[in-house]
């Protein structure tokens, strides 16, 4: 009776259109007054959920990421992949996807990267006789390659979600090669649709010229070395590395590129605050509905279910990811990680999922959910930089959904794929 | 009364921009607190004892605050395809029916708040020096402002004026 109190109210609300931190929240006073228990818990959890120091990496990372593309890093970005692989076929697609990766690498939003790199690539695309629904279509899936490449403020998300001791070093380092083999898979997409288009390739700029755009990048793409080197060596906390990469971000685009003046700043600043408060927001409030789901046995519920419909953890998987997918399509990544993390990770690990393999599966399988109708954030923002509507993109879109639920699957069934990298560096 | 409004609106857009500029200079802060610890810690070889829980005192006012913001501005994550297909009518009385719920969940971050912060008042934080009242101090700020903008959004909507929609402006993140 109390998991419909809970599960009710919370659908009730999230139907009626309530902002889904409030959904989580209100839902879990409602059970607790209903349990008889003390509505001051509530708050006392939603208020311990935001006090933890390893939540600070999220807002700092939006931090640096917002900096960065303020500072005008995505033009050098494109430049960059410009010159690498514009003269591939499908060049401005292969250019439009490779800076993705390069993205990343200091941003970790899909939504961020659809209007910085589309915002740039999908005019130029335009103007050298791309179909425009070429071009937003490689923009949005390509956008999910940023929340693969480290660092990835989704996978601190899921760390957090799922309980504190999955290692952020560990998930960071697993998303790489799942991030570059859904790269590829979409470069050899975009190839195949440009070749039956018959699209132009773009003329190579020679050594020379290349080693200048590289010049000119690698003060951003050091980011992801300090970062990355800071997060593996076990010498700074998450936390901390991600305020050096902020600091870092800005002493580069006010001293190195010079793109940061005060108005850009505060804009920065101010989208930062808006996106970070809306997720930590959520993050507590999920406090107090997790901790409730745990009281109500939810978790072990799930995995006695589970069991009773198979014991092949192959089966298993398929249905997570088929219902991941599912709900990925009505509701945005980081409530469903917060929310189905606690319910579904202890499933995977009951049939023997390592729980970062699960993270890599679980960050790309709703990174899809970003590019679907009918909600369907990225999608969105990729038709609204390209001016072109939702049901046009989706006709010539299914090339690239294909390759990015071939990569899923082979990410979900080969554990390698996520595990090998951190198990070197370990 | 639509007249009042307006001088209410934008005596309600001064607060969410001022809280917006508390937020963002707690964020700021943090970055330099934190950094301060880095600093200190690989530097200088020795270690703030008060950076970790200052830091995230100032954390709690940027998420309380920003939320209580992203009320008045429409930027939560919400999901809306129930309301699509709506007619208007249905769909406004249940946009308020979802502010006054948000309402009374602002009401219970002062009130529990509140308590909470009373309970830890004899408290001391052996880092801060300070009482540990101060730990609860943000949700009950941000839960003012809540309340208040989501009695803005009622009070707008019975008028006939437009509030903001939640998931219009969101950024997938």
């Amino acid at each position: 009776m109390e998991l419909w109190v809970l599960f009710g109210t919370f659908a009730t609300l999230l139907l009626i259109g309530t902002p889904v931190a409030f959904c989580l929240g209100i839902s879990a006073l409602a059970t607790v007054i209903f349990m008889d228990l003390p509505p001051v818990v509530v708050f006392q959890r939603v208020n311990s959920g935001v006090s933890v120091f390893a939540l600070m990496a999220i807002p700092f990372f939006i931090f640096a990421g917002e900096l960065m593309v303020r500072g005008d890093i995505a033009r050098r970005l494109v430049a960059l992949a410009g010159g690498l692989v514009g003269h591939m076929r499908g060049g401005l697609g292969q250019v439009n996807i490779s800076a993705s990766i390069l993205f990343g690498g200091i941003s970790g939003s899909a939504a961020a990267d659809a209007s910085a790199i589309g915002g740039l690539m999908i005019p130029q695309m335009k103007e050298r006789g791309y179909g425009v629904d070429y071009a937003v279509n490689v923009t949005v899936v390509s956008s999910i390659i940023a929340l693969m490449i480290p660092p990835s403020h989704n996978m601190i998300i899921y760390s957090i979600a799922g309980g504190g001791r999955i290692s952020i070093a560990d998930l960071f380092t697993a998303g790489i090669l799942p991030g570059l083999m859904l790269a590829v898979s979409l470069m050899v997409a975009a190839w195949l649709v440009a070749a039956r288009r018959g699209y132009p390739t773009e003329p190579f700029p020679g050594f020379r010229a290349l080693g200048g755009l590289l010049l000119n990048a690698v003060p951003g793409l050091l980011l992801i070395l300090i970062i990355f080197i800071g997060v593996r060596s076990g010498v700074f906390t998450a936390s901390e590395s991600s305020c050096i990469a902020a600091v870092y971000a800005l002493l580069i685009t006010v001293f190195a590129y010079r793109t940061m003046n005060w108005s850009n700043f505060v804009a920065a600043t101010f989208a930062a605050v808006r996106t970070t408060a809306m997720v930590l927001m959520v993050i507590g409030c999920a406090a107090a509905f997790g901790w409730l789901l745990a009281i109500l046995k939810v978790p072990t519920t799930m995995i006695e279910v589970m069991k009773g419909f198979s014991d092949n953890p192959i089966v298993i998987l398929l249905l997570i990811n088929l219902l991941l997918i599912f709900l990925g399509t009505f509701m945005d990544m980081s409530p469903l990680i917060v929310i189905t993390t606690p319910i579904f990770l202890p499933v995977a690990t009951a049939f023997g999922v390592d729980p970062v393999h699960f993270g890599v599966i679980m960050v790309l399988n709703l990174g899809i959910g970003l590019c679907t109708p009918p909600v369907g954030a990225v999608l969105f923002v990729g038709c609204a930089v390209g001016k072109i509507g939702v049901g046009q993109v989706l006709k010539t879109i299914w090339p690239f959904y294909g390759a990015a639920f071939a990569t899923l699957m082979l990410v979900t069934y080969i554990p390698a794929l996520s595990l090998w990298l951190p198990s070197i560096f370990r | 009364m639509q007249d009042g409004l307006e001088r209410v609106a934008r005596i309600m857009g001064q607060l969410a921009t001022a809280a917006l500029w508390v937020a963002g200079a707690a964020l700021a802060l943090m970055t330099a607190v934190i950094a301060a610890q880095v600093v200190f810690r690989y530097g200088l070889n020795s270690s703030l004892i008060w950076s970790e829980p200052f830091a995230i005192i100032l954390m709690g006012w940027f998420i309380f605050l920003g939320a209580a913001v992203g009320i008045r501005e429409g930027y939560h994550l919400s999901f809306d395809i129930l309301i699509y297909i709506l007619p208007r009518r249905a769909k406004l009385w249940l946009f308020s029916i979802s502010d006054m719920a948000v309402t009374g969940f602002g009401m219970g971050m002062v009130w529990f708040g509140s308590q909470l912060a009373g309970s830890a008042w004899n408290i001391k934080l052996p880092s801060l020096g300070i009482t540990g009242a101060i730990d609860f101090a943000p949700i009950v700020g941000g839960g003012v402002l809540i309340v208040l903008f989501s009695l803005e959004r009622l009070a707008r909507r019975a008028a006939g004026l437009p509030t903001s929609r939640f998931g219009d402006t969101a950024e997938a993140v």
